[in-house]
Parts: structure tokens; C-alpha cells; sequence
């Protein structure tokens, strides 16, 4: 038998043994099993999506046939003035198709959309990512552009069998060049440092000395699409304030960020169709 | 067994016993150690007590490193605000190579390695295996850029050694001064905690390219940068490159426009790689801005009316003043090069171009001309306050020629003869036998006076570097001094027309022609504007109303009927509703070029602006006319100057100076 003592420190050795074992394992070994562990957690956390779906949709049939009769003249609304904006953006659509034919611009189709369900947000003080719901089944590649109705929501960062996990643009990780709105030079734009539930911020630097912003005049910031990874003219935020540095070269601000980037359910991803 | 054991206790017992008893001889060792230890803890205490401070200092020399970065340069700008000089963000691709320490070490293990499995026998030495190392390192994250940029830069192993061995807490620059898009491009795929970094500098940005290039100066790299009250002198210091004024206002207010370094103390590992968090950090400072007098406008004009009228690559000056200030509107100097070529530095093809053009030269304040025709007007003033002529007498019959002291004096500028002509007439047409006349009149002592008295005789002062001191005002001792010779009434005849041994410089008739306008003997010219400065005040000229009216007829009668008058009757030269009087002059220079004159003032009644413009000719001993050549120049800037007035453009924020 044991002595006591060395009894009671036996879970601080059997720790230091898991981790000096953990840090001489090869890095292949701890590769495969960082990857398989995501891997076997993921039809978790996608299985928990689905019966998020499936617990909405219980929510819906508990609903009484006035409550169901009223939501479907709603929808019939909504999808009338839908299809209003859809045969407006059609006529739209023609008339941008007319003017970049007329003054030669590149057509705008060199992604292809790929709509994918939010399966999880990490959304606190580190780091602010989404996994979704589609991976390297529906062809995402690492690095392709995210975007919703509001604008850009980041960049894949990394692609699993089933599922994808995105940077979004309020990390700090994250940083691409800008326009602010009327602008032609690029700027930096980087995911702020944000607590979890703030609206969202994050920070532009390398600011031409005429650019002025404030709370009462803030600036629309749109991607440049000058990187190469995102399509030029996408909202980033406004720009709600800039000061200039100490250095008198540039000016350093602050950019307010979609406050329904925390509460994302619904994204595209923009697939490159000829990536580099 | 047992009695073996009590032999063993007792033998024992003896043993202790043995030591229990008194020995001197380690009694004798005790004192040893004893000074030993005492020896030992003296030089403790006294390594510690009162060295300790030394030692303090050599711990941190050699432990901590202090990096200097530059601030950058202030702003100028001209009297309305506009910017003349700025800085423009320079990026580039940095590698930290500080942060690859690991990287480097585990590259050299491969290649050691991968040359013991080749069985290669020529080993490189340690030192050898290292720079193949991190130049692979610095390589590989090369590749990276060039693979988001589509180039095939390599490094350069020479230039990665020599940054190692010097400036190791320095960035590595990668690629330079990236454009717009490359940039963006960096920014966006790089990742964001990498060695590899955009790095920011500033260099000097010259909107209107080489327009006042020589007023503005540039500014040439300046590897010594100092960061006043910044701690850590005794320190290794690292000093990023920084700029320093070379010429013009860039070199008189270098320590005015010079920025405020910042920089960083890091604590260094033996090896020299640097350990963050920085002990201590200052943000560099832009230095202060510069508001000049300078009208960008005007400036402009000026520029385009010379190359438009006297051609491309003449030499020339243009000046423009404020008459009641003394601030310089216009300072052209031509040939000029173009700034813009010197960011970041110029290289040898645009210097080479420069000098084959002569275009260093800042013209206005280095190049002393006889002026010519334009002394006739001190030549008056001087004869006048002398009481040596009277406006209203004509003191000779011009027929072409003057015979006196047994020799002819030819009047150049009539094509038949002057007659009996006024003050007024001779200066409108420029009679050089009248000025011959005055000057034997009043003599050579009082125009020589005169001219000192309205600083002709000694630079201006004004802010810029290389202001000339070969300007000459001569007199009999002037003559002796420098020839060995006597003063003979020739010269007199020269000096009143402004030839022989008289030189100036265009920014003093400039200065001249704006004292005479404000009836004083002189002005300071100034190239730093202020929107509450004070008019300029200095003794009166002297002359009674009736002489000065005969003065200002004269010089308008240059421009309405003499010697002007011809060229500014164009269109293009006509300025409505302001009268303006002028003095053309061509100064002949034997065996040289000539130089066309023409100083002018305007309005004739309350004179707001005053003007001098010297051409060079390009034909030696060819006649190059003032009233030809410079005289036009004058009315573009003039006309340019009223139309401006009349007609302010937008409204420019005026730039608060710092």
C-alpha cells in the first residue's frame, strides 16, 4: 500500500503524467486527435441544431388555428411584398447589368452562395466565432467570405466533414482593408476586443487625415475588395469615430458593428468559383 | 562478534575522543578560513555596498536596448492654407526577425542534419549554418509574400547578415513602398499575429510636384535621429532612419518642422531578441508646421508664364511681395526640378539631370545680375534728393550719342534720339544719356550711397540657405581695391544705368521695387506669413511729392508708352482697372548672357504688390529685352494677383499653426 501522503497527491501526478505524455506525443498524433475530437463533437452540436429546429417547430404546432390562420395572411403579405422586391431587384439587377456593361466593369459573379444554418456561437471576450452548419460536403473552402443581410459576418477558418467554424469580423483575428464609404484609399479594419454581451466593435487604422467621422456623422465602412478575399462594396459598419495619432501620419477609429452579429442564425457563405 | 563490537565502541569512543583534544594546527586553519571567508565577504560587501550602482548600470547596458523611431516632419503650407509639403504613408512588408529565434534554431538542426546525411565533408562552420538558416527562415516567409502578390523576390543574404549583426530589434524590410493594392492585399491575408507585419513610414509629399521646388527645399536621410528626454542614452541603440533638411525651408526650419522621436526600451535575451513587453515606450510626434507666405497660385502662374514666355529650361527668377509686409508671394526660380523625385530619395539619373540643367541654383537669392535699366529709378532718387537735377529740366539733348571727357556715351535704347526729355520721359524710355548725365551730376559717391541706404549692398535675410554675398555696389575704393585702378566718369555712366560693376540679386530689386512703392528705403522680405503682421516701416525715401509724382509718371510711362509698352499692349497682359508703373532693363554682361529686367509695383496709387523678374538670356552678347521678356512675366502676375483679389476663390480652412 501506499504511503498516505503520497496517496493524496496521486491526481496531481496522474495529471503531470497526462500532460508530459500530451507534450511528447508526436505533432501527427496530436493532429488527428485535435481534428477527431471536433470531428466526434460535431454530429453532437449538429444533432442539437436539428432538435433546436425540431423543438421550433413543436413551439409552431402548439399554435391555435386563428394564431396559424393570422401568421399565414402575415406570410402572404410578407411574400407579396417579397415578390414585389424581387421583380423591383430583377429590374435593378438589369439596369447595374446595363451600366457595367455600359461603363465595362467586371461582373460581380465570381462567387456562388452557399446558405448554411448556425449551429453554435462562441461569442465572449477571446474570440467571437459561429459554427455552421456545412462543410467540406457542400465544398466550403477554408478562407472563403461569410456574409448575411447585413453585411459581412467573416472568413471560414476552418472546414470539417459536416460543419464549418467562422472568424467573425468582431475578432481581433481578423483584419481587411476597407473602404470608408466615398474613400479610395484602403484601410485597416480588426475585430475589436468586445465583451459578450456588447454590441459588437472594432477598430480601423491606417485613416487618411481627411476622413472625418463621429457619433453624429459616422461614416458608412465597406469592404475594398482590394484583398482578394471579399467582394468589394459589402458593409463592415460605420465608422463612429477617428482621432487622429500622435505620429500626424494617419488616424486610428472605432467602428460600430451590426448588433445581429451575436444572434445569427442564417449566413452565406461565398464560395469562390475560381479560387487562386 | 560481540567482542569485535565493544573493540569497534571503544576504538571509536577513542576516535571521538581524539578529536575532542586540542590541536593547534587546526586551530591554524580556523584563522585561515576564517580570512578567507572574511576576504570573501569583504569582497561581497564591497562588490554590492559600493559597486553595486556600476554593476546596476553594466546589467542594464547589457540587457536592454533601446529603439529609436523618427516623428514625422511638420507640414507646410501656403499664406491660404493649401499644403505645399506633407507626408505621405510609405508601407512595406516587415519581417520581426526577433520573434523567430526558434525557427532559426530548428532550421540550422535540419541543415546540419541534412548535410551529415549527403555525407558532405566541406562543412560549413557553426556561424556559416546559422545565416543559411535564417536566410531559408526569412525565405520561406518571402515565399509567402510573394505568393499573395504573384512576384518572385528573394533576399538578399548580404543585406539579412548585415541587418542581423546591426539593427537585430529592427524590423526587416521584405518589400518597400507597396502600392495601394498590394497593400490591401497584405492586410487581408496575412495573418494577424505574424512575424510578417505592414509597416508604416512617412516620406515627404509634394502636391504641386516641382512647382517652388528651391523655396521648399527637400530633405536627404538622416541616420543619427535623438530622442530628447527619452531614457537610456548609455543603452545599444537601435535608430530607425529619419530625415533631415537639405535645402530651402526644408533645411532653415529643419529643427522647427523636425519631429519628435519616439521609442521603445526592450529587455534582450543573451542572444539579442528581444523580450516583450517593452520596459518603456514613446510615441513619436509630428513636428510643427510651417505657414508660408508663398501664394500657391500666384506661384503657379508665375511658373507657367516663364516657361510660356522665355522657354523651356531658361534660367530665371520671379519675385512677388507683399509691399506693406514684405511677405513673399511669389519666389519662382527656373530651371527647377521636380520633388516629387526626391521621395524616397533621388537617384543618380534626376541628379545627374539636374546638374546638366543647372536647375539647383535658387536663382532669386543666388545669382547677383548687373540690373541694368532698372537702377535708373535709384539713379533718379539719388540725382533727385541731391538736388543734382530737377524733374522738370532737361538736363541733355539725347541725339543717340553724348560726346564727354573725350570719349563718346552711346543712349542704347533709342533707335533714333531722346532730344531734350524729362525725367519722366527718360525713364519711361529708358534714356541712357539723361542717366549719364544725373549720375556725373549728383556723382558716383551719392548713388553709391544711395544704394546702401536702400540695403543694396548686403543680402536680405531672407529664411532660406545660400542667400549670395557677391552683390556690388561700387565706388573708387571698391575699384582700387578690387581692379588697382582709378574711378573714371565711364563708370559713373555705368553704374547710373545699372552695368560695370553693379550686382544684385532679383529678390533685392524686388525688395527694392516695394520699398519705392511704399516711398521707404527698405524692406525685409519674410517667407513666413502671418495672418497680423505688422506693415513694414523704414526711413522715407525723401523726395518731395513733386519728384515722387515725377518718379511714378515716369514708371507708368513704361507701361503706357515706353519701353514696356509695347509688349503689354497683348491682351493677354492687360490688367483692367489698375494702373501700375514698371522699369524695364536689360543688362549686358560682356562675353556673358544678357539678362532681361523688369521691376513693377501696383496699384500706382496704394501699392499692394511689388514685382521683379530677371531672364537670362540663352544667345551670349544677344539683346535680350526686358521689355520683351520679363515685363510680360510681371503682368501675368499682376493680372493674376488683381484677378484673384476680385475674385477670391472657395473658401480655404486656414491651417492653425502648431
Amino acid at each position: 500500500m501506499l504511503p498516505k501522503r503520497f496517496d493524496q497527491a496521486r491526481p496531481f501526478l496522474t495529471l503531470a503524467l497526462v500532460v508530459l505524455a500530451w507534450l511528447v506525443l508526436p505533432v501527427v498524433v496530436k493532429t488527428f486527435a485535435r481534428a477527431s475530437f471536433f470531428e466526434l463533437q460535431a454530429p453532437l452540436g449538429v444533432a442539437a441544431s436539428y432538435a433546436r429546429d425540431l423543438k421550433e417547430y413543436w413551439t409552431l404546432r402548439l399554435h391555435s388555428n386563428s394564431e396559424l390562420i393570422e401568421a399565414g395572411r402575415d406570410l402572404a403579405r410578407l411574400n407579396a411584398s417579397f415578390e414585389e422586391s424581387v421583380s423591383q431587384n430583377l429590374s435593378l439587377q438589369a439596369e447595374i447589368a446595363r451600366l457595367e456593361e455600359l461603363l465595362r466593369l467586371p461582373a460581380y459573379a465570381n462567387y456562388r452562395s452557399e446558405h448554411a444554418r448556425v449551429v453554435r456561437r462562441d461569442f465572449s471576450g477571446w474570440w467571437q466565432r459561429l459554427v455552421i452548419r456545412k462543410g467540406k460536403n457542400y465544398g466550403i473552402p477554408a478562407g472563403a467570405p461569410v456574409i448575411f443581410s447585413g453585411g459581412v459576418v467573416g472568413r471560414v477558418t476552418e472546414v470539417h466533414a459536416y460543419t464549418s467554424v467562422v472568424e467573425m469580423v468582431s475578432n481581433p483575428g481578423v483584419r481587411l482593408a476597407a473602404f470608408v464609404e466615398g474613400e479610395t484609399q484602403p484601410i485597416s479594419f480588426q475585430g475589436g476586443v468586445n465583451s459578450t454581451f456588447e454590441v459588437p466593435k472594432g477598430v480601423v487604422e491606417f485613416v487618411p487625415l481627411n476622413v472625418f467621422a463621429n457619433a453624429s456623422n459616422p461614416k458608412r465602412l465597406v469592404t475594398s475588395g482590394l484583398g482578394g478575399v471579399f467582394p468589394p462594396g459589402l458593409s463592415l459598419g460605420t465608422v463612429t469615430k477617428v482621432e487622429p495619432s500622435t505620429d500626424g501620419l494617419f488616424k486610428t477609429g472605432e467602428v460600430q458593428l451590426d448588433p445581429r452579429l451575436s444572434s445569427l442564425v442564417e449566413v452565406t457563405v461565398l464560395v469562390p468559383l475560381n479560387p487562386e | 562478534m560481540a567482542s569485535s563490537d565493544t573493540n569497534l565502541a571503544d576504538r571509536s569512543g577513542s576516535l571521538v575522543e581524539s578529536h575532542k583534544s586540542y590541536q593547534p594546527r587546526v586551530i591554524f586553519f580556523y584563522f585561515v578560513i576564517f580570512a578567507l571567508l572574511a576576504t570573501l565577504a569583504g569582497g561581497l560587501a564591497y562588490q554590492q555596498l559600493f559597486n553595486g550602482a556600476r554593476h546596476r548600470d553594466s546589467e542594464r547596458v547589457q540587457n536592454q536596448r533601446r529603439i529609436l523611431v523618427p516623428g514625422p516632419r511638420g507640414n507646410i503650407f501656403d499664406r491660404d492654407g493649401r499644403l505645399l509639403v506633407g507626408n505621405r504613408p510609405r508601407f512595406a512588408v516587415v519581417l520581426y526577425l526577433d520573434e523567430l529565434k526558434a525557427e532559426f534554431i530548428s532550421e540550422a538542426r535540419v541543415i546540419r542534419r541534412n548535410y551529415a546525411e549527403a555525407g558532405d565533408k566541406d562543412l560549413p562552420t557553426r556561424d556559416q549554418f546559422n545565416q543559411i538558416a535564417r536566410a531559408s527562415v526569412v525565405q520561406k516567409y518571402l515565399g509567402q509574400v510573394n505568393q499573395i502578390l504573384g512576384r518572385d523576390a528573394t533576399v538578399d543574404r548580404a543585406d539579412l547578415r548585415k541587418h542581423f549583426a546591426r539593427q537585430l530589434l529592427l524590423p526587416y524590410t521584405l518589400i518597400d513602398d507597396l502600392d495601394p493594392s498590394d497593400y490591401a492585399k497584405l492586410l487581408e491575408r496575412l495573418p494577424v499575429r505574424s512575424p510578417l507585419q505592414l509597416y508604416a513610414s512617412s516620406t515627404r509629399f509634394y502636391p504641386y510636384g516641382s512647382a517652388l521646388a528651391h523655396t521648399l527645399g527637400y530633405v536627404g536621410v538622416e541616420s543619427d535621429i535623438d530622442a530628447e528626454d527619452f531614457p537610456g542614452e548609455d543603452l545599444k541603440t537601435f535608430k530607425m532612419k529619419g530625415t533631415i533638411g537639405r535645402d530651402g525651408l526644408e533645411k532653415t526650419f529643419d529643427g522647427k518642422l523636425q519631429g519628435e522621436a519616439g521609442g521603445t526600451i526592450f529587455r534582450v535575451s543573451p542572444a539579442g531578441y528581444k523580450i516583450n513587453p517593452p520596459l518603456e515606450k514613446r510615441l513619436p510626434v509630428q513636428g510643427r508646421n510651417l505657414v508660408t507666405s508663398i501664394d500657391i497660385d500666384l506661384q503657379r502662374a508665375t511658373e507657367d508664364a516663364i516657361t510660356k514666355i522665355a522657354g523651356d529650361d531658361m534660367i530665371g527668377s520671379a519675385i512677388a511681395l507683399d509691399v506693406k509686409t514684405g511677405e513673399v508671394l511669389v519666389m519662382a526660380s527656373k530651371p527647377d526640378y521636380d520633388l516629387t523625385r526626391f521621395t524616397p530619395r533621388p537617384n543618380h539619373d534626376t541628379i545627374a539631370d539636374i546638374e546638366a540643367r543647372q536647375a539647383w541654383a535658387n536663382r532669386p537669392v543666388s545669382s547677383a545680375y548687373p540690373p541694368g535699366s532698372t537702377f535708373k529709378i535709384l539713379t533718379s532718387i539719388a540725382a533727385m534728393r541731391s538736388g543734382a537735377i530737377n524733374p522738370d529740366e532737361p538736363i541733355v539733348d539725347c541725339e543717340g550719342t553724348l560726346r564727354k571727357f573725350n570719349r563718346s556715351f552711346v543712349c542704347y535704347n533709342g533707335k533714333g534720339h531722346h532730344g531734350e526729355v524729362l525725367l519722366a520721359e527718360a525713364i519711361a524710355d529708358s534714356c541712357d544719356i539723361y542717366f549719364y548725365e544725373a549720375g556725373w551730376r549728383a556723382s558716383p559717391a551719392v548713388l553709391a550711397n544711395e544704394a546702401r541706404r536702400f540695403h543694396l549692398d548686403r543680402r536680405t535675410g531672407i529664411e532660406l540657405p545660400n542667400e549670395t554675398h557677391r552683390m556690388v555696389i561700387p565706388d573708387d575704393a571698391y575699384k582700387q581695391k578690387v581692379r588697382g585702378e582709378k574711378w573714371y566718369p565711364g563708370d559713373t555712366a555705368n553704374m547710373a544705368i545699372g552695368q560695370g560693376d553693379v550686382l544684385v540679386t532679383p529678390l533685392e530689386m524686388a525688395c527694392f521695387a516695394a520699398s519705392v512703392a511704399r516711398n521707404e528705403v527698405y524692406t525685409t522680405p519674410t517667407l513666413l506669413h502671418r495672418a497680423d503682421a505688422p506693415a513694414q516701416h523704414s526711413d522715407p525715401i525723401g523726395l518731395t511729392a513733386h519728384q515722387r509724382a515725377a518718379l511714378l509718371d515716369g514708371m507708368e510711362g513704361c507701361v503706357t508708352h515706353g519701353t514696356a509698352a509695347k509688349t503689354l499692349a497683348l491682351p493677354d497682359y492687360q490688367i483692367p482697372g489698375v494702373r501700375f508703373g514698371g522699369k524695364t532693363g536689360t543688362a549686358q554682361v560682356p562675353g556673358k548672357k544678357n539678362v532681361a529686367w523688369f521691376i513693377t509695383f501696383a496699384p500706382l496709387e496704394n501699392p499692394e504688390i511689388a514685382v521683379a523678374v530677371a531672364i537670362e538670356g540663352d544667345t551670349p552678347n544677344e539683346e535680350y529685352g526686358g521689355g520683351r521678356y520679363a515685363a510680360p512675366i510681371a503682368a501675368t502676375i499682376l493680372r493674376k494677383y488683381f484677378e484673384k483679389k476680385n475674385h477670391p476663390p472657395a473658401f480655404v480652412a486656414p491651417v492653425k499653426p502648431s
